[in-house]
């Protein structure tokens, strides 16, 4: 493929997917450069101690030869909405569609492949240029699957959602232990003369 | 979110009857609370079935990667 061309990967759900599986290298088996928008790389990291957060940071470091975050006047946005507390829902797709124009204007020539979530790539429509193309984390894992590059589609998301069950079951160990201290702090404290009301 | 109805929408999510933005809608804040979901259920995220307004992007996209791994090889 001698023309510029670039994977832009629109949300979140394929990172968090293939890194609960392991699996973020197969991002880059067709050689072609990956493309994280600055939106989809902060909601995919920014949550403190997300499992998956700091693989993708580290895989990113690994691999700056093939892949890169793009800064995006969205992302700028995103960074506003995060300090006042608001909604930063959707952004991670209007940072890609930015990043897909930006990088189309670079060279007439220019094609792109738009990485999305199964669903929503299946029923909502995405108005996109004739240079640029869609594909599925599903589909995606078909082809490599049909290439013969990985053992099974299935087995990656089967890995993925089973990791994540452990992965929330954890959060809801760490929730309860926090609130069981809160609680027994709140006890010691009405239980020291002094500090009752 | 009542737990009743978290299970209800991951169940149609994972037989593609709604999608990943409208969970996004119904309180769910990132996907790896929804894979936590699926897998408390034993599912797993669904594929994409060649149908719907984008097929004709997505069959280009499919041919991309094809050709793509091809070289590779």
């Amino acid at each position: 493929m001698s023309k510029p061309f670039s994977l832009i990967v629109t949300d979140t759900s394929p990172l968090f997917t293939l890194v609960l599986a392991d699996s973020l290298d197969v991002l880059l088996r067709p050689g072609l450069p990956v493309s994280i928008p600055d939106a989809v790389y902060i909601e995919a990291t920014r949550v403190r101690g997300a499992p998956g957060a700091d693989r993708i940071v580290e895989w990113i470091n690994d691999h700056l030869d093939m892949v890169r975050i793009i800064p995006t006047d969205i992302g700028i946005d995103q960074q506003r909405r995060l300090e006042e507390g608001r909604s930063i829902r959707g952004l991670g797709e209007q940072a890609a569609i930015e990043t897909l124009e930006r990088f189309l204007r670079t060279d007439p020539t220019a094609e792109a492949l738009l990485l999305f979530e199964d669903t929503d790539v299946e029923k909502r429509r995405a108005v996109v240029d004739e240079r640029a193309s869609l594909i599925s984390t599903g589909d995606f894992l078909r082809e490599l699957e049909a290439a013969r590059l990985i053992q099974s589609t299935d087995q990656i998301l089967n890995e993925a959602a089973a990791r994540g069950r452990n992965v929330e079951r954890q959060r809801r160990a760490l929730e309860d232990g926090t609130t069981r201290e809160r609680l027994r702090e709140q006890l010691v404290h009405r239980d020291s003369p002094g500090l009752e009301r | 979110m009542v737990e009743n109805e978290q299970e209800r929408l991951i169940r149609q999510y994972a037989a593609g009857e709604i999608t990943w933005s409208a969970l996004r809608t119904r309180g769910f804040e990132n996907y790896l609370e929804v894979l936590g979901a699926l897998g408390e259920l034993g599912l797993r995220p669904p594929v994409a079935s060649m149908t719907g307004p984008n097929v004709a992007a997505r069959e280009r996209g499919r041919a991309v990667i094809r050709e793509a791994l091809r070289a590779q090889k």
